[in-house]
């Protein structure tokens, strides 16, 4: 009798299996075609780092620091930057990444001093050997790169005179307002507004 | 070394011989080998060899400095990668001082008990799938890749997750994320009826599970089980719970116990910890308030104080225990991490004995060890 109850159990579990099965088929399908529909990476996702273009120098703003070569966990990473003549600010000059060893931590992104490595949308790579996978970064700003040390180096100048006028501007202002307090101390009288002028003058600058 | 079907004479003269399962064997989910020491079917002894997929996590972060090594613990344990990661960055910050904002600390609840919730689904596939179920593997996908989805948008990653941070995590949830969790929490609750009516009311899951691998009280403390294994015996014991880590003091929730300790109730367990994974998620996501995601100041360099630490974690598989010992300097000196599939796989021997060697399948699947992680 335990032998007819275990036959009869057995195949009500095997109903309720092909039951729920079954309740699948009336489910719409949810595959993604995915080389036909191309799939939208989120902002979050990782793969290999890129140098993000700066509105301001209309280049990436990379220096060349090293700071993510040091960090990097995987040391796949390889920097190196120079300082072009006449100018202040470094630029990169070689920026070498083997995906083959990157392990998507993220750890340079948030190193980074400029803020100018952001991860790639690429998402579907492929090679035939490791060495497919050491991307150089620089590769797309090359060709422009004169043009843009140009400009930075004139940004610079522009900002250097900028900054030298104000440095003028701020000494003659100190020497304005020390020479009113000396006729001021001397005559022992009040003039507010001249001196007010070159208190705005200085916070100005 | 007994080769795969080498018979040796043992005291009583009778026919035994040892069998390899694994190293690469379906039911051992990766690189573990169980030498089996059998009579006809019942297996008299167990040794399990470990170290296939070693990668020395342990000896890398004496070389490396702390923030270097945030990479590694989700790597250690793969499946529930989320709470190793930001277990070692809770252990960080504790030694550290760091205080993490509000916001942070409810983002690392939900991620955390989502990769919970992924990582126990994941086990119910592959247990079933040992076992010879076919079709609840794909239930339990289908749910899980909703999870990995969910949370691939925000983290960046679908199983190794970097997602932590000294003093937060590293990108801001938006209202979207928040969203689909709340759904994915609705839908989630809707299943369990599925599983129940597919795999526990199941008559051969039954027949293979129940009174199978019963695990005996003295083991707790000979090898130091935790997690569900553990809860499976009757101790509600979860360090979520008995040490709050983080701000899991604030939600609600129950630890799931049963008390026969085989491989039946295990499973039980783990179905009742999603349910309690899916309540603490909504509690979540409806408190979650607004701010940095992120601690405006962190040290840059991290340099723990000259002494011991330890911080543990409950994982999806247990209690997870990171000791460090620092010498003041970047580098730990030292950093060593409790694992809890080490400890429950070390009980095997013990269990396995006197079984069949079809039991020992569905014993070392419904322990839910994960092999990496034992070899570290």
């Amino acid at each position: 009798m335990a032998f007819v109850k275990d036959i009869l159990d057995g195949t009500k579990t095997l109903l309720t299996g092909m039951k729920v099965t079954l309740n699948n088929f009336r489910k719409p399908s949810i595959t993604s075609k995915y080389p036909i529909e191309k799939i939208e990476m989120s902002e979050a996702f990782r793969n290999v780092i890129v140098l993000i273009e700066k509105d301001d120098i209309q280049s990436h703003d990379c220096i060349g620091c090293k700071a993510c070569e040091r960090v990097c966990p995987s040391f796949c990473i390889d920097v190196d930057g120079e300082r072009p003549e006449g100018m202040r600010r470094m630029r990169a000059t070689e920026f070498k990444v083997d995906f083959a060893l990157c392990s998507d931590c993220g750890l340079c992104l948030d190193v980074c001093p400029t803020d100018t490595l952001g991860y790639s949308k690429i998402h579907d790579e492929t090679g035939y050997n490791r060495s497919d996978f050491v991307y150089d970064l620089l590769d797309p700003w090359r060709d422009a790169e004169g043009p843009t040390v140009e400009r930075l180096r004139k940004l610079e100048e522009e900002q250097a005179a900028a900054k030298k006028a104000r440095t003028v501007k701020k000494a003659a202002a100190k020497k304005a307002a020390a020479k009113k307090a000396e006729t001021e101390t001397s005559k022992e009288t009040t003039e507010e507004t001249p001196t007010n002028k070159n208190d705005a003058e200085n916070n100005d600058a | 070394m007994a080769s795969r079907f080498d018979v040796v004479q043992d005291a009583e003269s009778r026919d035994t011989y040892y069998l390899n399962m694994g190293p690469q064997h379906p039911s051992t989910h990766g690189v573990l080998r169980l030498k089996l020491h059998l009579d006809g079917e019942t297996i008299l002894s167990v040794d399990p060899v470990i170290g296939y997929g070693h990668r020395a996590h342990e000896k890398m972060a004496e070389n490396r400095d702390y923030l270097q090594f945030l990479p590694n613990p989700s790597r250690v344990d793969y499946i529930s990668g989320m709470i190793y990661n930001i277990g070692y960055c809770q252990a960080i910050e504790r030694a550290m001082g760091i205080e993490v904002p509000e916001r942070a600390e409810y983002i690392r609840v939900i991620a955390n008990e989502l990769n919970r919730i992924s990582s126990h689904l994941l086990w119910l596939g592959t247990f079933l799938l040992d076992l010879g179920a076919f079709t609840p593997f794909l239930y339990a996908f289908d749910d899980r890749e909703k999870i990995l989805d969910i949370l691939d948008r925000v983290t960046g990653s679908r199983l190794t997750y970097c997602y932590g941070r000294f003093g937060g995590v590293t990108l801001d949830v938006d209202d979207l994320f928040l969203q689909q969790t709340a759904e994915f929490c609705t839908h989630f609750k809707t299943r369990f009826a599925l599983y129940e009516e597919l795999v526990i009311d199941n008559v051969i899951f039954q027949e293979r599970t129940v009174g199978v691998g019963v695990f005996e009280p003295d083991l707790i403390q000979k090898y130091g089980v935790s997690g569900p294994c553990l809860r499976a015996m009757g101790q509600a014991n979860d360090v979520r719970k008995d040490e709050p880590y983080g701000i899991y003091d604030r939600f609600d929730f129950d630890i799931p116990t049963q008390m026969a300790g085989d491989c039946f109730v295990r499973s039980l367990v783990r179905m009742d910890e999603m349910r309690q994974s899916v309540r603490i998620v909504e509690q979540a996501v409806k408190d979650i308030p607004d701010g940095p995601f992120i601690a405006p100041k962190v040290p840059k360099r991290i340099r723990p104080a000259e002494g011991e630490y330890h911080f543990c974690v409950e994982s999806a598989r247990g209690n997870f225990g990171i000791y460090i010992v620092s010498d003041g300097s970047d580098i730990p000196f030292r950093l060593k991490m409790r694992t809890p599939s080490f400890a429950n796989m070390a009980t095997m021997p013990d269990v396995m004995k006197g079984t069949l060697l079809s039991d020992a399948v569905a014993i070392l699947g419904s322990i839910d060890i994960v092999v990496p992680e034992i070899d570290r």
